[in-house]
């Protein structure tokens, strides 16, 4: 694979743009081209709680657009990837659904055919690039961090459709922190989650949710903690400070996207990767590896 | 129990009320021969450690024809959507899905909802996305957008009005 289409659904471009920094800096650099496409929207998994058609189309009209370049599809963010698995998955097995999908797409000019594969970073590293790959280009082993592992619950759930990893014993985050040098400790709140789906209508509750996994992930004595999804990080990171004070807790745990830390170990400058976008106390992280 | 039980587009249009009663059939008939209500999604649930959600209970209730009490109540709109009662529920039923249908339901039959919900729509009606590219402050509270980051201007749909229509008309046929 040296090149595929890039999909980055509506949290990622619009404030998340560390992320996209990280991933637009670092996956050239592993000899993967990343290709914008034209008229991409909302993946519609957001509106699923309205309507679910809505989800049904947009998720097809996004794929509609990429298979019209040929390209297959890298969905950074875990939310958007399970609406594509899942409506790609429906379509597959519902053929009379596809046509009227397609009755509907039509009126855009576009088809949905299900020719091409979608990824998510988490599998597109570990499995189409590989680990041996990954591994030879890092130039600066993260030595001495013990970094915990949040996939977020859209990554790996429901198992019934193809996801990147393992529902209940998931481990290629682990595999990934481990072939940059660093540590990652098992921990009993590893699944638990982030509460991002209703920091907007029970706030109080969401932030309860964020504020009690910070709370595990220091009092293990971790160095940071990790994600792969926007949603977790904005809470784990942008929303440490209210999420500490809703569970009552002094917390400062650095929280770091996956990609930034494996460009921070391919020797990128940490500005370039977006690092001074992240709220939490990133810092840390370079004074103890001394990067 | 899966995405399509639940959506029926290739459905063709009928009245709301009518929409809405099949819709609740289909939930009713699933659920009365599957559930044993051996509490194991309730178990695990990341909304009930927090909030009143009980998803067995969800299923027994409208298992049992209790739909307008569920979707009077606010539980319905407390799941996390993390997934784990599907996962691991032994029959193979999902009252995530169950909960999703729910909040289709109470939306097609005109009860008040969370504004942010209904502002997202809006903005995908308008926009293509739920939000538009934000002015984003540093760690040294510099403010900083897309642009001054060096990141390319953010794609979108061409013909706003064109994906309206089109979602429109999926949105109603569907639960009308
Ligand atoms: S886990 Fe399944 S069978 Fe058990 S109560 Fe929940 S929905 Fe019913
Ligand atoms: S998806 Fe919702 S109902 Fe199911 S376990 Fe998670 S929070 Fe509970």
């Amino acid at each position: 694979m040296d090149k595929i289409g890039l999909y980055l659904g509506c949290l990622i471009p619009t404030e998340q743009y560390a992320y996209e920094l990280a991933i637009r800096e670092v996956l050239p650099e592993l000899g993967l081209e990343l290709v914008d496409i034209e008229e991409p929207a909302c993946c519609g998994a957001p509106l699923r709680h309205i309507n679910l058609s809505l989800t049904m189309y947009l998720s097809a009209r996004n794929m509609a657009l990429f298979e019209k370049e040929g390209l297959d599809i890298l969905a950074p963010c875990p939310y958007c990837h399970q609406a594509l698995s899942e409506v790609k998955d429906v379509m597959k097995k519902n053929p009379a659904l596809k046509k009227k999908v397609n009755s509907y797409l039509k009126e855009e000019g576009l088809e949905y055919k299900g020719t091409i594969e979608h990824y998510h970073l988490l599998d597109l590293l570990h499995d189409q690039i590989g680990i041996d790959k990954i591994k030879k280009h890092v130039k600066k082993p993260l030595e001495g961090l013990n970094i915990a592992a949040h996939y977020g619950c859209h990554l790996i759930r429901p198992n019934d459709i193809p996801r990147p990893d393992d529902s209940e014993n998931p481990q290629k985050l682990e595999t990934l922190l481990k072939a940059i040098g660093a540590e990652s400790d098992y921990y009993n709140e590893k699944l638990n989650c982030c509460g991002a789906h209703i920091l907007l209508n029970e706030s109080e509750s969401a932030l309860t949710k964020t504020g009690q996994k910070l709370e595990a992930v220091q009092n293990h004595g971790f160095d940071g903690m990790t994600t792969m999804c926007p949603w977790g990080q904005r809470m784990f990171d942008a929303k440490q400070d209210s999420a500490g004070q809703t569970v009552g807790a002094s917390l400062s745990v650095p929280v770091i996207y996956y990609i930034q830390l494996l460009g921070l170990a391919l020797g990128k400058e940490p500005e370039a990767l977006g690092l001074h976008l992240n709220k939490s106390p990133v810092g840390k992280l370079s004074s103890k590896e001394e990067v | 129990m899966s995405i399509v039980d639940l959506t029926s587009m290739a459905e063709p249009e009928g009245n709301q009320q009518a929409k809405v009663d099949e819709i609740i059939k289909g939930l009713r008939e699933d659920l009365s021969h599957d559930c044993y209500q051996c509490g194991k999604c309730t178990s695990g649930c990341e909304a009930f450690i927090l909030t009143e959600l009980e998803p067995h209970k969800v299923m027994a209730l409208s298992k049992s024809g209790f739909i307008d009490e569920l979707l009077n109540s606010s539980e319905i709109w407390t799941c996390v959507t993390c997934l784990k009662c599907k996962e691991r529920c032994p029959q193979d039923l999902a009252p995530v899905d169950v909960i999703f249908a729910l909040k289709n339901i109470a939306v097609v039959s005109g009860k008040q909802i969370d504004s942010g919900y209904s502002n997202m729509l809006q903005a995908v009606l308008g926009t293509g996305f739920i939000q538009s590219p934000k002015e984003v402050v540093d760690r040294e509270n510099n403010a900083v957008t897309r642009d001054a980051l060096g990141l390319p201007p953010m794609k979108g749909p061409a013909e706003i009005p064109k994906l309206q229509q089109v979602l429109m008309k999926a949105a109603t046929e569907t639960l009308r």
